[in-house]
Order: C-alpha cells, then structure tokens, then sequence
C-alpha cells in the first residue's frame, strides 16, 4: 500500500534520530496545524528563521486563512520569502528532501508538503587542485559540494544549451548526482546510456567513487581506467564542449567525463597553457616515460637472461660487474625491487606527512644503498626500477598510472619467462587488449585506430588551436564543427 | 573459453616462431664470458680458435677496467675448434658481443669461407663486426703479443675502426659485408690486413683474396687508389712535392664501362675536392697559375693511385677494384657472354681517366 504524507508518521519514523527538527507551527494563529521538518545541521536556521517562519507567524493574511488548501497556494504564490520553493505529494521524495537537508512544511489534511531548500552545511572551499596544478591557468578546483560544482561548470559554460539533470544512485545513501551536458553537441545514445546506468544502479550505498565508476565503464575486468576524473572546471568545460558527457557526483571532490579515451589520460592541463612545440615535446616525453616504465624492466631480464647480445658489449661488462656475487637471478632482483618499490609507495600513502618523507629517504636511500652494499641486488637494478617507477609518475592520471604499474609486473614476468620472445607475447596482448576496448561506443585507443585524421591533431602532438576545426566523429555526430 | 584460447595462442605464438632452442638459452649475464674479439688460425690441418676475454674487475667493484685473458680451442674445423674453445672456458661464451675477428694468415690462405661458415649460422652474432687479417702471423699470437705488451687489444681495435670511418665513408669489411662479397665470386674479397707498430696496430691496406684464398697483400698507395675507384674515401692526405700538403675532403667517383668490338673500357670520372693544410713554399698557392698546377699536381696524385691498383689488377687479373657487378649492371645484355670469361678479360680491360678537383682555402691562413 502507497504511503501517504502524515505528520503522524514522520515523527514516528524519526522519533528516536535526535538531529531530526519536528516543530508545529501554528500558521498565523489561525488555528491551523502545520508540522516543520528537517535535519539539524543541514539546514540555513537563519534562512529558515527569516524566510518561512518569520512569515508563517506574523503574516497578517495568513490570518485570514480557513483552510491549509489556501495557505499552501499563498505560500507557493509568494507567502514565503524564499525562491526555491516547491510541493509534493509523494511520501518517497518528501523523506529524500528532508534528509538531503530541506526544511519541509507537511499539511495533514491536504496530505502534502512544501520544501524549502535551506540547505547549508559545512564545506570547505574552493583551493587549488592538489593533483592537477598549473602553472599558467585557473587555480580552482571542485570540493564536495556538487552545488558548488555545478556552479564552477556553469561558470565557464554560459550556453543556454548547458543542460544538468538531476539523478539519484544508492538505495541508503540516496547520493546525488547531475548528469552535465551540451544538448546541442553531445550524443543524446550516450547521455541516455549513462543515465540509464546511473539509474539502474541498486546498490544501497555510494560510498566511494570506485562504486560509481565500475558501474559507468563497460569492461569492467580491464585494468586500464576507462573513465576521466578531473578536478579541474576548465578541462570539464573542454570536454563538454567537445562532446562529451561529465558526472558530478555529491560528495566527491572532482567530476567523472565520459566516453573517455586513453589519448585523454596522457593529456594535462598543463599542455594548453604552454606554446603548442613545448606542449608536444613534454607529451613525447610523457609517452616515453610510459614506454620506459612499462618495458623497462622487463627488457633488463630480457637482456640480462637471455638475449645478453642485445646490449651494447660496454653495457654488457658493465652489468657484469655490477652482478658479480649478487646472489639472486635477474628476474629476482626485478620483481623483488618492483614489489619493495610499491610497498614503499603503500607505505608512503598511509603514513603521516611528516614521517612519510622520513620513510622515503630511509627507505629509498638507506635500504637501497645497505641492499647494494649488502650484495642483495645490483647497483644497475637499483637504477633501472628507479628509472621505472619515477616514469610511471610522470602520467597525468593517477588510475593510468595504477593499470601501467601492474602491466610492468606482467611484463617483467613474461620476460623472465621468455625473454624478448615473451616480452612480444605481452605487447602482442597488450596492444590486443587496448584495441578491443570500448567506451560508449568510441574506442579506448581512438584516434590512434581511426581512419579519420582530423582528430590526431591533440594526440602525440599537440597542434596550435587554429587547428583544432571539428569535434571527433563518434563523441559529436551531428555538430562537428568547432571552428571554421 | 574463447577468449582463454586466444590468450594462450597469443602467448605461445612467439616461441613457436623463434626456433628456440630447448631452455631459450636462458644464461643469466654474469654466468657467460663475452669474447670481445676471436682470432682464427690454422696450422698443421689444425685450426685453433684464441678468443679474448674481457674479464671485469674481480669481486672489488671499485676496480678500474677490465683485464683480458685468452683462451684457445683446437679442432680439425673452426667449429670443432669453437667446440672445444667453449669447454675450455671457465664459464659459457657468447659471440653476440664480438666486435672484432682476426684471421691469422695461414686460415686465409686456406679459405675465408671456411673461417666464416660457422659464424654466419651463430644467430647470437654481430653484423657489424669487422674482420681483419694479421699479415704474416698468426692471429694467436698477434693477439698474445699484444697482451704481453700489455696492449688493450680490444680498445687498440676500436682505434683502428674509429680511424678507418676517417678515412673511408664505409668499412666494407663487416661480416654482412663480407657475406655478400663472397656471393659475388666474379670480384675479389678485399679484407684490410693488420700490423703491430709498436704498441698499437695499423691497417696500410688490403689483404686480396682469389676464390676465397688469400693471394697477396696490397701496399698503402694501391689500397688507397682501390679505395678511389670504389668511391669510398672520405680523407685522404695528399703531399706535393713541391711542399705543399693537401687534404681530401669529398670525392665522389663515377665508373662507367662501355663496350667497343668486344672490349670492355672503363671510364674512371674522379671530382674532388681539397684543402690545403700546410705550405712550406713561401710563393702564393693560391696564385691564379700556382693554383692551376697545384690542380694537376693533385689530380696526377691521385692518378698515380689508382693507376697502382688498375695496373695490379691488369698484371694479376684479380678484380680487386670491384668492377664486375658495375660492368654487369651497365651492360645487362652483354654480361651474359662476358660473365664465363671474366676473369680471363679482367687484363685487357681498357681505362680512360677524368679528373677534376678543386683546391679550396683552409681557415685563417688560406
């Protein structure tokens, strides 16, 4: 049986949650009973005060009043001093709007309530991004709020076509979420598709972003991230004029962009700000690093284990030597560091700032070197994970540099099988694996695998913007052109 | 299930292409000795195999260097030698960072195609290793003598292949090289020969080889005007009689061959350039009539040369300038008669010469 809106049975069903507000009020003295509802701490008191109940008591014409029938529409005509009012007659969306943190005014009889949005809780404010600074550019980034986020988009994208809806994920958590996107630019089979998705998830809580983002991506078993997180409002802007689709999601301090594809992880805020040749250098650089660190070490057990000839004779002797009295094979040594090299990462995250630095130097100086003189490993493996794993840094997005962590794993291990052969293997399945990746019905690796050029102009290289004419192809079908 | 097959197809689809062999020669790099450089002999139906070893500073990582040691392997074929060589070892050996071979006089004579056979199927091997002869010594020895006086064998060889890429554009006496010329059996393999001058090697010029046999070593001046003819010369100093001396800086040869009632003629077109690099004569060299006669004192230089090596091959009848793939190239049709007889026409090719140079002004003093 549907639930109707009975003050009766609110307060029953709040009556042993302390931070809930359940006041009669009664409108004008006129003798009509309504009830206030909303959880403490959530709500403007001030705003509340000022707005509703100053009104509600002193208003002359509510005194008037004979039925809660007039004093809903007086109120909804203006009798409140507050913009954002509206009715409902639904007892599910009554509950949400309370605990979402709105002053709700429920009429017993009508058997409806009013909702006025008074929210105002604790935020921090707007700082600059802890991990996607810029040199040259804007300095905000987004916060918990998703208000707040949306009005950072908006901001930037003053287009009457800038469309935000409003959706709900998490039976308990009821978390809010607005779906932003350019109507006249974006896929309308992509909007559609992310919000049915958001609208399907039954999972009772949306406790951290991962929850949302193994909902939203299509292969759910690759490790390479296949959605975009920014906490940039200038690079959702970007790419929601190019087409694409963001999810700000309340309570979590940066937006998702979808479809993304992998060309987008490599790019950084940075490569706009700068002239285009920089720009496409520190990207070359940027792949280069990814390279490295991916195939780094696994070609070091490759050269060392098996295809010694590889290497040049100097560099042969001098590996040589290093090795000498290390008691443990190559691919040991390798995976050994490797795995060290990510407990000190672990270990650096957990650990207080303070004693965090502590621990690098203890562990990255001192136990390195003690390992060296202690012959456990080579000075050379030393240097080649290092080199791997300051790499892997230098890509701009932290899930990008998860998935390549553990690709280096696979790899050196498949060198350590087989050499350059199983090295081959990998890379075989590597790129394999890339390639079969969709997102939205675009591929992960476009433009790389697209026929069309006229979106390889902001890949490895990045060309002056007077280039930048069209949108890609499957993100922006129907409005292409960006600039003549 | 499908996608399971695939990844497996994809992981064993390498191995089964590479032509591994059973434990993919898996050898961790400190267990192996690498041979920096092999020397090949043979004497008495016997050929021995000396490989020189760079042996990295014992246990103490702060030494400096390495020190190099040999070790010789016997076998009635280079194979069998390198057999043996590899259980005379200390630890297992590796050709893939062999830089230099030497061929010893004797396993010259008695065919480089013998020497190489092996080494072409090692697929560890360099393609860009170079091979030298030691003229009238054994590679073993040339190789201990350097050691005992306490020559850097390895580092010495790299100074000849650093001062070679001065002189020529190319060293034509890589192992791929090397491979290719012996397809060519029309023309001579032409390999640089070796020679100890004090504590340190030099190359004066090529060792011929007839057939795969070594037949003669050619002097410095014939070499230099093979390497004319072959359009290899990158430097090349030129001294006047007159004190003036000169350096080539460009050349470029072009050979163009002709036939005329059976008779093949070779037109040899020389351009170069030079510069001058010392003047002990206090006249003007750069004198409208001292620069002319410079100009053909030059061009009658370098002519000298390459008549050195035209007469040596008419005498001979060794093509050791290489001319057989050109003349076959230029006269496609004709090459059919002409190929069975080469070599017995190699002596009644007839030369014509052009020679054109220019002396160009070196820095401050002109």
């Amino acid at each position: 049986m549907e639930k109707t809106i009975n003050s009766k049975q609110l307060k029953e069903l709040f009556s042993k949650s302390t931070d809930i507000v359940q006041r009669p009020l009664n409108v004008g003295h006129s003798g009509i009973i309504v009830h206030l509802f909303g959880v403490d701490g959530l709500m403007d008191t001030l705003m509340l005060d000022e707005a509703i109940l100053k009104p509600l008591t002193v208003d002359e014409n509510l005194k008037k009043m004979q039925t809660e029938k007039e004093v809903i529409a007086y109120l909804l005509e203006g009798g409140s001093f507050h913009a954002f009012t509206n009715e409902v007659t639904d007892y599910h969306s009554l509950l949400r709007n309370i605990l979402s943190g709105m002053a709700a005014l429920v009429f017993d009889q009508e058997q409806k309530a009013l909702i006025f949005d008074v929210r105002a809780f604790d935020k921090r404010s707007i700082t600059e991004p802890s991990d996607e600074g810029v040199m040259k550019g804007a300095k905000d980034s987004f916060i918990e709020a998703m208000r707040t986020n949306t009005v950072l988009i908006r901001r930037r994208l003053k287009s009457e076509f800038l469309v935000m809806e409003q959706l709900n994920a998490g039976k308990l958590s009821k978390t809010d979420i607005t779906l932003v996107y350019l109507s006249n630019i974006a896929d309308m089979d992509t909007v559609n598709r992310i919000r049915d998705t958001i609208q399907n998830i039954d999972l009772d809580n949306i406790s951290t972003p991962a929850f949302l983002e193994e909902y939203l991506v299509d292969n759910k078993k690759s490790i390479f991230p296949q959605i975009m997180y920014t906490q940039r409002p200038d690079r959702v802007s970007a790419n929601l004029s190019d087409g694409r689709v963001a999810v700000v999601v309340d309570g979590i301090p940066f937006v998702y962009i979808l479809p993304c594809q992998m060309v987008m992880l490599m790019q950084s805020p940075e490569d706009y700000a700068n002239h285009f040749f920089i720009s496409s250098s520190l990207r070359i650089i940027r792949y280069i690093a990814m390279i490295l660190t991916i195939f780094l070490p696994a070609f070091y057990i490759a050269a060392t284990t098996y295809q010694n000839q590889m290497l040049p004779a100097e560099i042969a002797l001098s590996i040589q030597k290093a090795k000498q009295n290390v008691p443990f094979s190559s691919a040991s040594e390798v995976l050994g560091l490797l795995v060290s090299f990510e407990i000190l990462i672990e270990a650096g995250l957990r650990l207080p700032k303070t004693v965090g630095t502590a621990m690098s130097i203890l562990g990255g100086l001192v136990v390195g070197q003690s390992a060296v003189e202690a012959k456990l490993v080579s000075p050379t493996v030393v240097v080649i994970v290092a080199l791997a794993g300051i790499a892997g840094f230098i890509l701009p997005n932290q899930d990008l540099s998860s998935g390549i962590r553990l690709t280096r794993f696979i790899m050196a291990v498949l060198a350590a099988i087989g050499g350059f052969f199983g090295m081959t293997a990998g890379l075989i399945l590597l790129i394999t694996h890339l390639c079969s990746l969709d997102n939205y019905g675009v591929a992960y690796m476009s433009p790389f695998v697209d026929i069309d050029t006229s979106n390889h102009k902001d890949t490895l290289f990045r060309f002056p913007i007077k280039y930048f004419t069209k949108r890609p192809k499957k993100i922006a079908p129907e409005n292409r052109i960006k600039q003549k | 299930m499908k996608r399971i097959v695939f990844f497996i197809s994809i992981l064993i689809l390498p191995f089964l292409v590479s032509g591994c062999v059973n434990d993919m020669n898996r050898r961790e790099i400190d267990e192996i000795n690498l041979i920096r450089v092999l020397g090949i002999d043979y004497k008495q139906d016997e050929y021995t195999l000396s490989a020189l070893f760079s042996v990295s500073g014992g246990t103490d990582p702060e030494s400096e260097g390495a020190e190099e040691e040999i070790t010789t392997g016997l076998g009635r074929t280079p194979y069998e030698a390198y057999e043996d060589l590899k259980r005379k070892a200390t630890k297992s050996i590796s050709l893939g960072h062999t830089e230099y071979f030497l061929i010893g006089d004797t396993a010259a004579e008695n065919g480089i195609d013998r020497c190489l056979d092996f080494l072409s199927r090692d697929e560890t091997i360099k393609m860009d290793a170079l091979f030298y002869i030691t003229k009238d010594s054994m590679a073993s020895d040339f190789l201990e003598e350097g050691i005992e006086n306490k020559q850097k064998i390895n580092e010495d060889l790299e100074a000849i292949r650093q001062k070679q890429e001065e002189i020529v554009k190319r060293n034509d006496n890589t192992f791929v090289n090397l491979l290719n010329e012996m397809k060519q059996t029309d023309s001579s393999i032409l390999v640089p020969y070796l020679i100890p001058e004090k504590s340190s090697f030099l190359t004066p010029g090529y060792a011929v080889f007839d057939q795969y046999k070594l037949k003669d070593y050619l002097d410095e001046e014939t070499s230099a005007g093979v390497n004319f003819v072959k359009d290899i010369v990158r430097n090349y100093p030129i001294y006047l009689e007159n004190q003036v001396g000169l350096m080539v800086t460009s050349s470029d040869t072009k050979l163009v061959s002709t036939m005329e009632k059976d008779r093949i003629k070779i037109t040899i077109k020389v351009d170069f350039e030079t510069m001058i690099r010392e003047v002990s004569a206090s006249d003007d060299v750069f004198a409208a009539k001292r620069r002319d006669e410079l100009t053909k004192e030059q061009n009658k230089f370098v002519y000298d040369r390459i008549n050195l090596a035209v007469n040596y091959s008419k005498a001979t009848g060794l093509d050791i300038m290489q001319l057989a793939r050109m003349v076959e190239k230029q006269n496609i049709k004709e090459w059919q008669k002409l190929a069975p007889s080469w070599a017995k026409r190699i002596s009644d090719i007839e030369y014509e010469y052009s020679f054109k140079s220019r002396i160009s002004k070196s820095f401050l003093l002109g």
